[in-house]
């Protein structure tokens, strides 16, 4: 199949009659167009992404990708909401499905316990990071490329999995069953994935953004890739306190099988309010005041090795880790007694 | 073990470097060979900088005025200690692709500092768990020198 070169093409196309004839027919047999009620337009520059939709073409790296949808993500307590910069589009000559990643500059601050910090939308970095990770099966894969206006956008692989968070209910079953049966193979692909933010961080990198639906689990391999690390924060003296806090988290999540929060537990009937008098203040995290850390007093078969990784994010604790490194090892200790 | 009288005072904009500066001069007043450097050490700067059309050089520059300021409000405190005011060194530095700890200690080695001397603020474990805690940092790394902690 021929493609125009650039030279016979307008600087800046704007519908299907300023793009090859041969792109022009892909793009009519795709299903996208046989639902279209309006003429599709084609941008090269996506600095406006909110007035990119559903069926426009952005052409960008010689490569011609239709939208076909957008990414969703749920954040700030609210459920899935789209993101109009993260259009999933299709590469009308290979056929290939990828994610791209517009540029969105964002600063916000969240609220960790009774702290703020600042966090930042940083698509440069995400760049940065593609870069450093490219082949390491841990992460995403993608590249990035300028558009006409110079924006830098992330052409991602998709990765073919199911979230973190939707892959550990797959099996109904008590929590006991599942800390058996399930959590060992689960925490040794998290070991890796920790692993691989100890190797992010000795490059200088923050993945700034752990979260549990962050880890894509692939189909077939159950291989544990991370997803989005275009979030930044900022804390000079600790530059990577929050991306082990939130490995913290995570762990938790995955013992737990769930949130760690006393109502969380009393909801699931793990404990009753009753039980809440034999928790002591330092079995309560460091930062958030209502989640419970020492998870061995819930489930008494976790083992002691496991339950003192989650001790280090607790009031009681007086040495916490410092790197990821540090928290692999000891995480690779303890998924060692389990197995 | 590097000479104790070559001294490294880390100061900021803070009340608590008048107090740290204070206490030095209260020690070494009288002291033959004592020579201090005051050094102030700031952080690169935040993630959306770039992109909100700043340049470094302007940054870096703003950061240098304010230390001139810090320095020169804290010299006639170890002056009036009678601490000669032209033999005291100031350094301001950027902490490139490091924490400030680990920036102050750099400064420390490469200039064999044997006294390290810093305030501590005092505050919750929490706080020091995510944002750090620089008294806390270089005492855990101070095999080779000693550390005075003004609180």
């Amino acid at each position: 199949m021929d493609l125009c070169t650039d030279n016979a093409m307008p600087q800046h196309p704007k519908t299907l009659n300023d793009i090859p004839q041969d792109i022009v027919a892909l793009f009519k047999a795709h299903h996208v167009s046989k639902s279209l009620r309006r003429q599709p337009k084609v941008y090269t520059d996506t600095s406006n992404f909110t007035s990119i939709d559903y069926g426009d073409i952005i052409h960008i790296d010689g490569r011609y990708f239709l939208v076909t949808a957008y990414a969703v993500e749920g954040r700030f307590g609210v459920d899935d909401q789209p993101k109009q910069w993260v259009p999933k589009v299709h590469d009308l000559v290979s056929g290939q499905s990828l994610i791209l990643k517009l540029v969105f500059h964002e600063t916000f601050s969240v609220d960790i316990g009774n702290f703020t910090i600042n966090c930042y939308r940083n698509p440069e970095k995400e760049a940065r990071i593609l870069e450093y990770t490219q082949g390491h099966e841990r992460f995403m894969q993608g590249y990035s490329v300028e558009d006409d206006a110079g924006n830098l956008v992330r052409i991602l692989d998709v990765v073919p999995g199911r979230r973190l968070d939707k892959h550990i209910y797959r099996h109904e079953c008590s929590h006991e069953e599942y800390f058996y049966t399930y959590l060992p193979a689960l925490l040794r692909e998290f070991l890796a994935c920790a692993q691989a933010i100890g190797f992010l961080h000795r490059g200088g990198f923050r993945h700034g953004d752990i979260r549990r639906d962050h880890i894509y689990v692939e189909y077939g391999t159950n291989l544990f890739r991370w997803i989005d690390f275009d979030y930044d924060f900022y804390l000079p003296e600790r530059p990577f306190a929050l991306d082990l806090f939130e490995l913290g988290n995570l762990l938790m999540f995955l013992i737990v099988r769930g949130d760690c929060r006393e109502r969380d537990f009393i909801e699931h009937h793990y404990i009753d309010e009753a039980f809440l008098s034999t928790i002591s203040a330092e079995d309560y995290s460091l930062v958030s005041k209502t989640r419970i850390v020492n998870l061995q007093k819930i489930f008494p078969y976790i083992p002691v090795e496991l339950n003192q990784i989650c001790m280090h994010f607790s009031q009681k604790s007086s040495v916490w880790y410092d790197t990821a490194d540090e928290f692999c090892v000891d995480l690779e200790k303890a998924v060692a007694t389990l197995s | 073990m590097a000479d104790w009288q070559k001294i490294l005072v880390a100061v900021d904009d803070s009340n608590l470097s008048n107090r740290v500066v204070d206490y030095v001069g209260q020690v070494v007043s009288g002291h033959a060979g004592v020579q201090i450097s005051l050094l102030q050490v700031y952080p690169e700067p935040p993630p959306c900088f770039y992109q909100e059309g700043h340049n470094l050089k302007e940054f870096k520059q703003e950061k240098e005025e304010v230390a001139h300021e810090v320095f020169q409000r804290l010299i006639p405190v170890l002056a009036g200690y009678g601490i000669d005011a032209e033999t005291i060194q100031t350094l301001c530095q950027m902490a490139e692709g490091n924490s400030l700890s680990k920036e102050i200690l750099k400064v420390r080695d490469q200039g064999r500092f044997g006294t390290m001397v810093l305030g501590r603020r005092g505050i919750s474990k929490a706080e020091e768990f995510l944002f750090g805690s620089i008294s806390t940092a270089i005492l855990r790394e101070s095999h080779d020198f000693t550390v005075w902690v003004v609180s």
